[in-house]
């Protein structure tokens, strides 16, 4: 009884640093085991000759030389990046524009909110399965809505110049993520500044323009770098829907590498071709890419995000 | 405490005795089995009902076996590729890999033991192996497994399109040379109907609205789509030494043009958008009963020949505009990956598979001609049972007419030029691009720099 009573040697800001490493212990081991050493791995592979079934051979730069002189590298790039620049700002408007309806007091907007927010809790494969249905040009249900309008729908998934499109289109399904976090933003925004700028005779699309998006800033920043990395890191939807292909279809990334997006080429090099150092090259380069991309987009926040009661220069 | 120490040692000497003699009467421990995994998923195997036929042909197995226990690890067809590679990078390679067709072999080449040192070994007869079995296996310098079945190819023909349209049946007769690619384009052309019941040769047929097409070889990549055209190198496209791409050939190109104008000036073949419409519905193109004639092999009798709603039957692939009949082929065996363990048993279970007592069981599961003549004549019964009122012969004879060099075989570097030949044909296919000689120039291109890419650093 009496040692429970003795005074601990440590200082009760210490006893609780250690209790937290405790608790955090068990994430930060499985951090260092399964991202980082994978990490660390998959750096030194890129440095190397890697087929899985003989040992890594090292080759120094060459894998990243290569890269430069690969023409599908450079094409699964261009498509990364075309997809990234229309559905990457499309998702976040859209998604934006849904949590201002959203945020009106109407009857029944809960079920509103829940009915825009389900679909982004389906997996992506059977969004993609799902999809490939609806934009099927024989059998799916959009071509045939198009042509009540008297627009003859293309092949989307089998025509190369619609892939992409068609992609963007199904990528307006999963913006519920967005929305909810939207959502939060615009709840947080103080009414007293409505308040302050209907008494100063604000319109509203005033009190939206100077009120609602300047507040909400920071979260189209948090959608904005959430987005770029998601974008970049697309992958399952492109291998569900392509990977059904047959010859005919040009396999995965077709019709006619349509669809063959940085992550596909990557996959195809690691799985296909047994180019593993090659893939952990591609996998680095793109690292690096995204790295690059979002210090830019924290880089330029200043001019555009405005964080309340923040002090410039803190 | 003396008296109760001398009794503890008396019960112990007196337990050590009873269980002594215990242990003379104990039966004998049973040997422990060597288990060997079989990875189910690089090719057919992985439907629920051929999942439930392995399951049984394991028990078979595992109530005869003492010392071997053998098991199907059955892996989604997508995933074959990452699960292979994650098990042989983790030091858990399966013992046994099939069935296994000639591309997943050559997928995986480097992968696979040479089994030529066990053949030696028990100096094992070959010689009631199908010859063209045993050489699809065969490689300069390894033989990947015993052979297990064989896929010939034939077409597949709707009779009740056939008598709608007045058409004669095509010839069951392999030497009637009138049958060539010539008179396929002119049947199939007559059996493609548009919505108001013309078909693709009338003037005002409308190729918008086709709602029944002529012919259909959508289940293979462009080596196989070309390989029976007559070019030097068949299937391949390569030369021999895999030093020169050679898929600009000048029968390649007549094929493709064939292939092309089928699709977009002739209309008898349906289109990118055709084949996805079936490929997102699940259906297959000839079960529906809207293509006159279906190109594949027998690897369809399992999956597709069953609960038609229509009368077919099979006829031989037509000559070439060489005069040639190629009918190329596709052969399923059992490999075993150079990092298993235990391959003795793994080398036993796979005699086990392809033994003339077992092999017609094994084939009637994955759908293939097996192997051993010495079977023919059961599983030809055992055919006529599964489908009855096709012509059999088609499917023997077509053996004859294989592929060779094969349209699956190795090629250095073969994902990726398998991949850049059927990035050309799905250019074809969605009308990319229509002109055969633009597109094989450029795919040939293609191989040729991955061909110098591989030996520089080989």
């Amino acid at each position: 009884m009496q040692s429970s009573l003795k005074p601990s040697r440590l200082s009760l800001a210490r006893r609780e640093s250690l209790w937290a490493y405790a608790f955090i212990a068990p994430w930060i081991l499985g951090f260092i085991i399964f991202t980082v050493g994978p990490m660390l791995a998959s750096l030194f592979f890129s440095f190397t000759e890697y087929d899985v079934v003989s040992s890594p051979r090292w080759i120094g730069l060459k894998n990243y030389t290569n890269l430069i002189h690969d023409e599908l590298f450079w094409h699964s790039l261009s498509i990364t990046f075309r997809y990234a620049a229309i559905a990457l700002p499309l998702g976040l408007v859209f998604s934006y524009l849904i949590a201002v309806l959203l945020n009106q007091k109407i009857r029944g907007i809960n079920i509103w909110r829940t009915v825009y927010f389900l679909p982004s809790v389906i997996a992506g494969v059977a969004v993609a399965l799902l999809w490939s249905r609806i934009f099927d040009a024989r059998s799916g249900i959009l071509n045939p809505f198009l042509a009540q309008l008297g627009i003859k729908g293309p092949g989307w998934f089998s025509d190369p110049d619609w892939a992409i499109p068609a992609l963007v289109i199904m990528s307006l399904w999963g913006v519920g993520g967005n929305i909810i976090i939207y959502l939060a933003g615009l709840q947080g925004v103080p009414t007293d500044l409505y308040d302050a700028a209907k008494v100063d005779g604000a319109t509203a699309w005033q009190r939206f323009r100077y009120v609602t998006l300047p507040m909400t800033t920071p979260v189209i920043f948090y959608n904005l770098v959430l987005g770029l990395i998601g974008t970049f890191q697309y992958f399952t939807e492109v291998y569900v829907i392509s990977s059904g292909n047959s010859g005919t279809g040009g396999g995965l990334g077709g019709p006619a590498r349509s669809t063959l997006f940085y992550n596909i080429y990557l996959y195809q090099n690691a799985f296909r071709y047994f180019h593993m150092g090659y893939a952990s090259t591609m996998a680095w380069v793109l690292f690096i890419i995204v790295l690059g991309f979002t210090l830019l987009i924290f880089r330029s926040s200043d001019t555009w995000v405005y964080y309340e009661g923040q002090l410039k220069g803190r | 405490m003396k008296k109760n120490l001398f009794n503890v040692l008396t019960l112990l000497v007196l337990a050590s005795a009873l269980l002594s003699a215990c242990a003379g009467a104990a039966p004998a421990t049973p040997v422990e089995k060597v288990k060997v995994v079989i990875f189910v998923g690089m090719g057919t195997g992985t439907d629920p009902d051929q999942v439930d036929a392995q399951n049984k042909l394991a028990e078979k197995f595992n109530s005869t076996h003492d010392n071997i226990e053998i098991e199907f690890l059955i892996v989604p067809h997508e995933e074959y590729a990452t699960r292979y590679l994650a098990m042989l990078s983790g030091g858990n390679a399966p013992q046994l890999v099939g069935p296994n067709g000639i591309s997943s072999v050559a997928e995986f080449f480097d992968t696979w033991e040479d089994i030529t040192p066990y053949i030696e070994a028990e100096k094992l007869d070959l010689s009631d192996f199908y010859g063209p079995a045993v050489a699809l296996n065969q490689y300069p310098d390894k033989n990947t497994g015993l052979p297990l079945g064989l896929y010939p190819s034939y077409l597949y023909y709707n009779k009740d399109l056939f008598d709608a349209a007045g058409l004669d049946y095509p010839t069951h007769d392999f030497e009637d040379k009138s049958w060539n690619m010539d008179k396929l384009r002119e049947v199939a052309m007559q059996l493609t109907v548009d919505k108001n019941g013309k078909n693709a040769t009338d003037a005002d047929f409308d190729p918008e609205n086709i709602v029944q097409y002529g012919y259909d070889d959508s289940w293979d990549g462009m080596r196989g789509t070309l390989a029976d055209w007559g070019a030097e190198n068949v299937g391949r496209p390569t030369t021999s030494d895999y030093k020169t791409a050679v898929a600009d050939s000048p029968e390649w190109i007549q094929g493709l043009q064939w292939v092309s104008d089928g699709v977009w000036k002739d209309h008898f073949i349906g289109s990118a958008e055709v084949q996805a419409g079936r490929d997102s519905a699940g259906v297959d193109p000839f079960g529906p009963g809207t293509t006159g004639m279906f190109y594949s092999h027998t690897w369809y009798l399992a999956e597709g020949l069953h609960d038609l709603t229509f009368s077919a039957d099979i006829a031989p692939y037509p000559y070439n505009p060489k005069g040639e009949r190629i009918a190329r082929i596709d052969a399923d065996n059992f490999t075993i990956p150079k990092d298993a363990k235990n391959k003795q048993q793994a080398w036993e279970v796979m005699k086990w598979l392809t033994s003339p007592e077992i092999i017609v069981d094994v084939c009637r599961i994955y759908g293939c001609i097996p192997a051993r003549k010495s079977v023919q004549a059961k599983f030809l019964e055992q055919l006529k049972t599964d489908y009855p009122g096709i012509d059999y012969d088609v499917i023997f004879k077509s053996i004859d007419y294989l592929d060779k060099p094969n349209n699956e075989e190795w090629i250095p570097e073969w994902g990726k030029i398998e991949d850049a030949l059927n990035n050309g044909l799905s250019l074809i296919y969605s009308g990319e691009e229509k002109d055969a000689t633009k597109v094989l120039t450029d795919s040939n291109a293609e191989v040729q720099k991955i061909l110098d890419e591989y030996w520089a650093s080989h």
